[in-house]
């Protein structure tokens, strides 16, 4: 795609609130996410989450219930609309209804609070969202796993019987399943089974477990307040960040030790032996001079491509092969080696 | 559609059929108004240039005509005439765009998302675009193509050979041509998609099929203008029996080893009733309903307004259908049917070639693709 943003102003360009929140409440199997706002908004959001979703594989039915507001509702208030739309979804007894309010309601005032508080057969819970009033798609999903987090009972047994809770997935991410399961195989490692994804194909009745786990696993720094909440809560230490990298893994591994008072000395061994043999695997890269394609990532996906360029004293160079840049930091040495295979390829191409 | 709660709404918005219009004309530069969200989806969806102004909670308490302004110095020279599409949270707060962006002389599409859905944005747009004929020209509008359309590439292509093997020549493609061309229209029009129409002039017909086909670019020469040089239709009348050959051929020989497939269409209602048509009569297959995205039609066959995901499930669920022609949503709802995408989103298929549902090509493809996976699903 070719796009003109104009004039450049980057805070602009995080995309809407609506579609952070919702890429966090579809993800609750048993929930109905109810937009309010246009038919056209949830189209735009629908369509989106089904066509990423296919695209990787994941078939997944999405729940995602439109207010339809038109003229009329704008002109008179759409909060009406609100109440049915919530009435014909509780008919259906979810686990939960998730309501996320548009720009269109946010301008037009409706107090999706208000709506919500009123006496509904099961859990409604309001997602401060607003479109483009409320911030960006961080602020959205931020907002959504927040609210969701309410549902949280605390810890009734033995924490170290409760695995690791997995806090704030990017369910939008094409790796999203790849970068999980090297963060399970690490906490594997270590003798730590994962027993939530908060929020990923999960129930609700799920996320009342979300105060028991031993340890939460955060996907990114970003989320530290909510690691903080939790603890605050329910004492749940976290680990900050998914593991970045090589050396990212084995910081991982001991964060993740430390928090739980194991002996990582084992996991750091065998790690340390999966990092050796990726490095052999690719030694023929030894010295390539590379180029960074276009400018999409993040400086954080630079950054660990510089990283990985440095294990095989790779020469940067203008002119050389022009090697794919990361959206974001590889997880994991099993992300490692992807993006090296990828570099493989271009440098062959 | 039911009055309130719309699940898995599946058509898009007007913002979006209007950015659809609009931005297939080189010499326009489309402004979306509005915030990243509403600029987002149609830039991604079209795949073309497309301008915004991204706004932010400041800009609509304080008036968002300051940003548009900026983003209409801003834009680059040469990009063209501005085109304005507003979106809804403009559109309530009351923001007088035509005065305050006067300097620029734009085009300005009041096309918010709450006015209805896509097709309703491409009709706003047409009505701005003002389109007029140069009674002088001897050329064919091309009407009813829109980069929406999964087809709209192909289709041109088609009504372009098509045109030229009659021997005329083809005027201004509405909506895929020079923003000036649009003032320069021929005095007559073949259509791809009546659903996307609105070009000047007299409209000979549309295309989808060969009797439609064979009966528009008739009309067509029959309305010709004296000085049109010669147009002769019996090469098209030639091709078109040759093409009724080889399908009535291909199909006959499906059927001498395999029933008559159960088919469920889901689209726009043109070219929903279009192959709902051709495959009861090409292959006698089993209609049982046609869903249409939007607006009513008149069918030989059941037919309702399909606008919500939960819907369709439901149609689908009565029905079991072998084969389904619609989107990715309709494909995911049945997964053991053979599945031929007509509507957007057309997703998990790589799709690179031009191909046409419009004109000759556009039949044969059509059979072509349902023989196949018929082929590939059925039984042996």
């Amino acid at each position: 795609m070719s796009s003109n943003p104009l004039p450049s102003s980057s805070s602009r360009y995080g995309g809407c609130t609506v579609t952070g929140a919702l890429s966090v409440t579809t993800a609750v199997r048993d929930a109905i996410s109810i937009l309010h706002g246009p038919d056209g908004c949830a189209h735009h959001n629908f369509s989106l989450l089904h066509s990423t979703y296919l695209d990787a594989d994941r078939i997944r039915r999405l729940s995602i219930v439109s207010t339809g507001l038109r003229e009329q509702e704008i002109i008179f208030g759409g909060e009406p609309a609100l109440e049915k739309a919530i009435a014909r979804a509780v008919e259906q007894e979810p686990g939960a209804v998730f309501v996320i309010s548009t720009c269109v309601a946010g301008t037009i005032g409706d107090d999706i609070f208000a709506v919500a508080e009123q006496e509904w057969d099961v859990p409604v819970i309001p997602v401060p969202s607003a479109g483009f009033l409320g911030g960006t798609f961080r602020d959205g999903f931020l907002e959504a796993l927040r609210a969701l987090s309410v549902l949280a009972d605390g810890c009734t047994g033995d924490r170290r019987k409760c695995g690791v809770a997995v806090i704030g997935e990017r369910n939008l991410e094409f790796e999203v399943g790849e970068h999980f399961r090297e963060v399970e195989r690490l906490s594997g490692a270590l003798g730590l089974p994962v027993s939530l994804r908060f929020v990923n194909d999960i129930s609700v009745g799920d996320i009342s477990r979300l105060g028991s786990a031993e340890v939460n696993v955060l996907r990114d720094r970003s989320l530290v307040p909510l690691g903080e909440s939790l603890k605050a809560r329910f004492g749940t230490p976290y680990v900050e960040s998914f593991p970045e990298g090589f050396s990212g893994s084995l910081r991982f591994l001991e964060a993740l030790a430390r928090a739980t008072g194991r002996d990582a000395a084992a996991a750091l061994r065998a790690e340390r032996e999966v990092q050796e043999e990726i490095c052999r695997e690719f030694s023929g890269m030894q010295g390539a001079a590379y180029s960074l394609s276009s400018p999409g990532g993040d400086p954080e996906g630079q950054d660990s491509a510089r990283a990985v360029a440095d294990l095989f004293g790779m020469r940067y160079s203008d002119e050389g092969p022009r090697v794919p840049l990361p959206v974001s930091a590889p997880v994991g040495s099993g992300g490692v080696r992807r993006l090296l295979h990828r570099w493989r390829r271009a440098l062959h191409a | 559609m039911p009055e309130y709660g719309c699940s898995g709404p599946l058509w898009p918005c007007a913002l979006t059929g209007a950015a659809s219009c609009l931005a297939g004309f080189s010499g326009l530069a489309v402004v979306i108004h509005g915030s990243s969200g509403c600029y987002y989806y149609p830039a991604t969806f079209l795949k073309r240039n497309l301008y915004g102004t991204f706004l932010v909670e400041s800009d609509l308490v304080m008036g968002g005509e300051e940003r548009l302004l900026a983003v209409l110095r801003a834009l680059p020279e040469g990009s063209g005439r501005p085109a304005i599409i507003t979106s809804c949270a403009p559109e309530i707060s009351g923001e007088d765009i035509r005065a305050c962006t006067q300097e620029f002389d734009p085009l300005v599409v009041e096309s918010p998302g709450f006015c209805g859905g896509a097709e309703a944005g491409h009709a706003r747009a047409m009505e701005a675009l003002n389109p007029a004929v140069d009674p002088a020209k001897s050329t064919v509008n091309i009407d009813g193509i829109t980069l929406m359309d999964p087809f709209h590439r192909g289709n041109l292509q088609e009504l372009e050979r098509l045109l030229a093997l009659i021997g005329a020549e083809a005027g201004t493609v509405f909506c895929r041509d020079r923003y000036d061309a649009v003032s320069d229209a021929g005095p007559l029009t073949v259509s791809a998609n009546p659903d996307f129409a609105g070009a000047p002039g007299k409209t000979c017909g549309g295309t989808l099929g060969l009797p439609a086909t064979l009966a528009t670019f008739t009309r067509l020469c029959d309305g010709r203008a004296e000085g049109c040089g010669s147009w002769d239709l019996s090469p098209l009348e030639d091709e078109i029996r040759e093409a009724e050959e080889r399908a009535v051929y291909a199909c006959d020989r499906f059927l001498r080893r395999f029933d008559p497939p159960c088919a469920l269409v889901f689209g726009i209602p043109g070219y929903a009733v279009f192959v709902a048509e051709t495959l009861a009569d090409y292959l006698d297959a089993e209609i049982p309903f046609v869903g249409t995205r939007f607006g009513a039609v008149s069918s030989r066959f059941p037919s309702e307004n399909v606008t919500g995901f939960d819907e369709a499930a439901k149609v689908i669920g009565e029905h079991s259908p072998d084969l389904v022609l619609g989107s990715s949503f309709e494909r995911t709802l049945a997964p053991d049917a053979a599945f031929i995408g007509i509507t957007p989103p057309v997703r998990r298929e790589v799709r690179l070639r031009a191909d046409p549902l419009a004109g000759i090509e556009g039949t044969l493809w059509l059979l072509e693709s349902v023989l196949n996976a018929c082929i590939d699903r059925a039984p042996r």
